[in-house]
């Protein structure tokens, strides 16, 4: 073998393999970031300049056009309490209490981030939607079937995740998201 | 083997070169596929007001169906692009201005209003605001401007719709 050969060779294979592990890195969207707090993970500089090169490329993949966290926080959980991967074919209850911010919302994606067909047309509960209880405790259910109450519908698809969007947080889950207090994902159980 | 050490240093300099680049030019190439969607629907300079996010509508990844979204594809090349963003009463509205990288140049909502429309003047260095707009210079030329509106509930969404295409983004030159 000639010597320009073994360099073309080299050079070829670290090229894919450059290319090939940002893909992998990337893949995960916003779900891969940094700050975890039970099932959920968010980052505090997406949308930013000081955000690094590795964060941009994912928030560009898997939320372009997301907000920085003062003015928004996007919690991602593709996991249930238990840190099993969230299935559509699965009931699931959420339950929360009062979110420190103005407004929120939780919304379902397959995929890199993509709303799920589904017969009641609807991809997300706001905070008004979901079922009140004492103390400001509120709860409702993803399923693929209809539920009492307040229903987020899975579309039975085999895979998802719930985005939790925080419009103008609080200062302190602004400082510490990691220790916030934020809703519990629960299975219930499963069509076989 | 030994003939095979450097071409394996450059293997894995190239690697890291590789890597970093990937990264480093994925959030222009995803920007200019989405401006591209937006710049489809409407001209650059101007908004474009597009439905309710649906499982069969969703201009980009992760939309949220809570929000009404009206997208402007800026370009500041030219000279100065101003943006009148309409007040929605007693509803969440914001404006955020994304560049060529994905970054936030500025986000202004009703909080920091007060209520009152939002009067932004995107500029590229060595361009000025014209009195009454407020400046915010951009490291980029080209970026997508959003408007967000917090609807209650779907049926608020026609007068949503009259009030937020009250809002305008247009070229100092035009």
């Amino acid at each position: 073998m000639k010597t320009w050969h073994r360099y073309a060779i080299c050079i070829v294979l670290g090229l894919v393999c450059g290319v090939a592990f940002a893909a992998y890195q990337v893949r995960g969207g916003l779900a891969a970031a940094t700050i975890t707090n039970g099932a959920w993970t968010t980052g505090k500089s997406f949308g930013t300049a000081a955000a690094d090169a590795l964060t941009r490329a994912r928030v560009a993949l898997g939320g372009l056009l997301a907000l920085p966290a003062q003015e928004a926080m996007y919690f991602i959980a593709r996991v249930d309490g238990d840190g099993e991967p969230l299935d559509g074919r699965c009931t699931y209850l959420v339950s929360g209490g009062k979110l420190d911010g103005r407004w929120w919302s939780v919304t379902l994606y397959e995929g890199a981030g993509w709303l799920v067909k589904n017969a009641a047309n609807r991809w997300s509960i706001p905070a008004h939607a979901a079922n009140q209880h004492d103390n400001g405790a509120w709860t409702f259910t993803v399923s693929p079937d209809a539920q009492p109450g307040a229903w987020l519908p899975t579309g039975g698809v085999a895979a998802f995740d719930l985005t939790l969007r925080l419009y103008h947080p609080a200062a302190a889950m602004l400082a510490d998201p990691g220790r916030a207090l934020l809703p519990t994902i629960q299975r219930q159980g499963c069509k076989s | 083997m030994r003939r095979w050490l450097l071409p394996l240093g450059v293997a894995a300099f190239t690697a890291v070169g590789a890597y970093q680049a990937t990264l480093l030019a994925t959030p222009y190439a995803v920007m200019r596929v989405a401006m591209k969607k937006i710049d489809g629907r409407m001209a650059v300079n101007s908004f474009g007001f597009g439905p309710l996010a649906t499982a069969d509508n969703q201009p980009i990844v992760r939309p949220s169906p809570d929000l009404a979204y009206s997208g402007c594809v800026f370009d500041v090349s030219q000279g100065p692009v101003l943006l009148d963003i309409a007040p929605v009463p007693d509803h969440y509205w914001s404006v955020s201005i994304f560049d060529a990288r994905t970054d936030v140049a500025a986000v202004r909502s009703d909080r920091d209003t007060g209520g009152m429309p939002a009067r932004l003047a995107l500029l590229k260095s060595g361009q000025q605001a014209p009195e009454g707009y407020e400046p915010v210079v951009l490291q980029h030329d080209q970026g997508i401007a959003l408007v967000r509106i917090l609807l209650a509930n779907s049926g608020e969404y026609p007068a949503i719709d009259a009030l937020r295409r009250k809002s305008t983004c247009r070229s100092i030159l035009d």
